[in-house]
């Protein structure tokens, strides 16, 4: 197990390393630069040049990678240029919103999703089956803007009940922490809910048919039972992997929910930076978006072995 | 057995994710966060202690002589102050200076200052610190560094200094008081320790002082205790500030529509710039006030040193092509929201709202762009339009345009990119042939990007001669009419053409008093009542 877990971190160094010139390589190949952004629309090109000298980005592009790395071996992403503040301390600042609103949309989106996809496949072809599969396909196909849109314009302008946007920390207060982030994480989690409704539907189909059901019915045994203990259980794994997943994408910031319900998390750091080509923010919130993706996947892959004692990671 | 398993893992993912989630909030317990509404609301005065603000981006500097960026001149506005000041009528008017004596030969001027000025670190503000400020300000910012060069300020005493300059024009007080332009007077120490990305501490003699910035999220403002105003109306920029409200919060809300429900719900007290496509539907809803003014002009900008456009009978065709009504009805939706003029200054300036040109503006005559084209010899040739969609009405003018060169048989193509790479591409002219930009008011017409040779290229030798002869007018009179003949000139080279004048928009709850929008909003008389 432990070995397992040595190698999979080590297979992270490449994997952050192609990330990372690919990233570097489309930075630059875009055009735009931070100059610019910082002087403004009406600024002249010898300003912008000026200052683009004075930070060091007229230095060839292989050069300019390499002090990168140096001092990102040494554990320094830089600092923004933007913001003027180490782009590490943006990154912890930016996360603590993002990972709340991953939270709560995940189990938003674990207790619509879970029964709903128990039901739909225990009721296979009935009324309850065709709205709960409609209802998730019209979860699926809606943008997550819009659905946010709408649940501002009723929960927040119409009756008043939540604020519009914004976000406050926990320290504030769990209630006051929560209350801003109620519409995002629903806007976020239903669509999120949608794709595990259909996952646990058609995982729990692939095994509700099979014959130690059969058996375990045949036993007497209670139908919940049937349905959690002998059925649930083995239908897990591919449900593990799809809410892995959408975890995984939740917890690297949803850009436009955030923009959205002007929420400081990871999701609008990376976009803004775009607009700024703020380069070192970019690079090292790629890089930590990478790093998070991978370990919430390992996360996942270690799960497996607890719900399927089949599966051992070690491989003896 | 697997029971406890399992319940140990997942008590295991629970605690780390707490863990991780209190570790990160680490980072910002310490520093004081903005009250709600509902706790400002519950203290028992009359008026609020706060004022939020939602404002389009964050600003990239406070650090105002070194940008052009407008949401910087919005918020350093209550931070910083200047010597001269413009008031409504745009006058330049004593701020922290407190009278100016001009030579004969226009080309010493003698401030003197106010005494008893505090900066927000409880020093002085004495000749030294404005001798230092002016000076970087002459060195850093690119148009101050052109509209006076050579221009440089000396300390004479500790409450007088001398600014020289190199030659005789009529516009010194008016650059020193522009907003725009923002020549902030910042203590001495400040400035020596700034870098080339700008000043390490915000430091002014404003009525508000910065207390926090917390990054992409909002900039937080208090009143500054030891703030002298100056004793006099207030008026446009200038006159007495008296912050009424303690803290101005300036939320970074980059969606409308967040800023839109905002208002509506009382988030936000004030959400800048609306968009003119909600401003029907704010205009019904109770509660709410609404601002707008004409702010700048749309304009057309013509490659005229490479390809097809060099040719000054196809610029000609274009400026005969376009239908300015038409567009300007596409880019900002109702006649309400824009004013259809030929000048490229403010209209509501009487110095320089000149209708010289107007023959070649908004002529709506295909048959003639058809005649020009045939005289030119135009043989389908792309006809490249540059735009971008970060900013609704350029690119809707963009298409709208388009359509009208088609409809004379042009062939125009529109490249869309996003506004960096736009700005990067307007720099090789290989690759555009016209690119149209909202462009804020000005003050002096050497300030305006259309008479700058490296906005679009445009730099016939005529433009620095008139721009010569405009600074160098002896009377008001004589440089408007010098401004009438570039504006003139301008058009019949086909250098670029204005398209309209749109009008921004703001809204306020009602309950907000004192609140002007005036260039650009003004907060520091501002309050809003329980």
């Amino acid at each position: 197990m432990l070995e397992y877990l040595f190698k999979r971190l080590l297979s992270l160094i490449p994997v952050l390393f192609v990330v990372s010139i690919a990233i570097f390589l489309i930075i630059h190949i875009t055009p735009g630069d931070p100059a610019s952004t910082i002087l403004g629309l009406e600024a002249s090109q010898q300003e912008i040049d000026e200052l683009n000298e004075l930070m060091g980005f007229n230095a060839p592009i292989h050069i300019q990678y390499a002090n990168w790395m140096k001092n990102v071996l040494k554990g320094d992403l830089g600092d923004s240029i933007f913001m003027r503040q180490p782009v590490t301390q943006a990154i912890i600042e930016h996360f603590p919103p993002t990972l709340s609103l991953a939270i709560i949309a995940q189990i938003i989106a674990i207790i619509l999703a879970i029964p709903f996809g128990i039901i739909a496949a225990y009721k296979r072809g009935s009324v309850i089956d065709t709205t709960l599969m409609s209802v998730s396909l019209l979860g699926m196909a809606i943008p997550g803007f819009l659905l946010g849109l709408f649940l501002m314009l009723f929960f927040s302008v119409k009756l008043e009940l939540l604020p519009v946007a914004g976000y406050k920390p926990l320290s504030m207060g769990l209630w006051t922490h929560l209350r801003y982030l109620i519409l995002p994480s629903i806007a976020l989690g239903t669509v999120q809910a949608a794709l595990i409704t259909r996952m646990t539907r058609s995982s729990m189909l692939d095994v509700l048919y099979l014959n130690y059901i059969k058996t375990a019915r045949s036993k007497g045994i209670k139908e919940i039972k049937v349905l959690l203990k002998h059925a649930l259980k083995n239908a897990a794994l591919p449900i593990l992997t799809i809410i892995g997943q959408s975890f995984g994408s939740l917890v690297t910031g949803a850009v436009v929910i955030e923009s959205l319900f002007n929420i400081p998390g990871i999701g609008q750091l990376i976009m803004n930076s775009i607009v700024r080509r703020d380069i070192a923010v970019i690079q090292g919130v790629v890089l930590f978006v990478t790093l998070v993706y991978v370990i919430v996947n390992l996360i996942v892959d270690l799960l497996y072995g607890v719900f399927d004692p089949r599966i051992r990671l070690d491989g003896k | 057995m697997r029971k406890s398993k399992i319940f140990k893992l997942v008590s295991l993912v629970l605690c780390l994710s707490f863990i991780l989630a209190a570790c990160g909030q680490g980072g910002t317990d310490t520093k004081e966060q903005p009250p709600t509404n509902e706790e400002t609301g519950a203290k028992e005065t009359q008026y609020k202690d706060t004022i939020t603000v939602a404002m389009t981006a964050q600003p990239p500097t406070l650090d105002a002589s070194l940008t052009q960026s407008q949401v910087t001149f919005g918020v350093a506005g209550n931070i910083f102050e200047q010597l001269y000041t413009m008031n409504a009528e745009y006058i330049p008017t004593p701020e922290l200076a407190e009278s100016v004596e001009i030579s004969e030969d226009k080309l010493e001027y003698v401030f003197t200052l106010r005494q008893g000025v505090k900066f927000h670190n409880g020093k002085e503000m004495k000749a030294d610190d404005v001798v230092t400020s002016m000076n970087r300000w002459l060195n850093v910012n690119g148009r101050a560094k052109a509209l006076l060069e050579g221009a440089n300020f000396e300390k004479i005493d500790d409450y007088t200094v001398k600014l020289k300059v190199t030659r005789a024009t009529s516009d010194v007080l008016i650059i020193l008081s522009t907003r725009s332009l923002f020549p902030t007077i910042m203590p001495k120490e400040v400035i020596e320790a700034a870098s080339p990305e700008g000043v390490k501490e915000y430091i002014g003699t404003g009525p508000y002082k910065l207390q926090e910035w917390k990054q992409d999220q909002y900039i937080h403002l208090v009143k500054f205790d030891d703030y002298s105003p100056v004793d006099s109306e207030p008026s446009g920029f200038s006159g007495k500030k008296e912050a009424p409200t303690e803290n101005i919060y300036f939320y970074f809300v980059t969606d409308h529509a967040t800023r839109i429900a905002g208002i509506k719900t009382g988030e936000y007290d004030v959400a800048e710039n609306i968009p003119l496509e909600n401003y029907e539907e704010l205009s019904t809803e109770e509660g709410v006030t609404l601002y707008s003014k004409p702010s700048g002009s749309l304009n057309a900008f013509f490659n005229t040193t490479e390809g097809l456009l060099a040719d000054v009978k196809i610029r000609q065709a274009i400026l005969a092509a376009i239908d300015a009504n038409e567009v300007m009805l596409v880019s900002y939706a109702s006649p309400e929201h824009f004013t259809l003029d030929p000048g490229y200054m403010n209209i509501n300036q009487p110095q320089w709202a000149v209708k010289a040109g107007a023959e070649y503006y908004n002529q709506a005559n295909p048959e003639k762009a058809k005649q020009l084209l045939e005289e030119a010899g135009y043989n389908g040739e792309t006809v490249t339009l540059l735009t971008t969609k970060d900013y609704q009405e350029m690119y809707a003018a963009t298409i709208a345009i388009q359509e009208q060169l088609r409809q004379v048989g042009i062939n125009a193509e529109v490249s869309n990119s996003d506004f960096p790479t736009f700005m990067e591409t307007k720099k090789d002219r290989s690759k555009w042939d016209i690119f149209i930009t909202s462009n804020g008011y000005n003050v002096i017409p050497p300030q305006i990007l259309a008479v700058n040779p490296d906005w679009a290229g445009f730099s016939a030798p005529e433009v620095k001669t008139y721009l010569d002869a405009i600074r160098g007018a002896s009377s008001d009179e004589e440089a408007q009419k010098q401004w009438a003949n570039l504006q003139q000139f301008m058009y019949e080279y086909g250098s670029s053409t204005a398209l309209g004048h749109y009008n921004s928009s703001m809204a306020t709850t009602d309950k907000v008093e004192g609140f002007v929008f005036f260039d650009q909003p003004i907060y520091w008389n501002a309050k809003v009542a329980q």
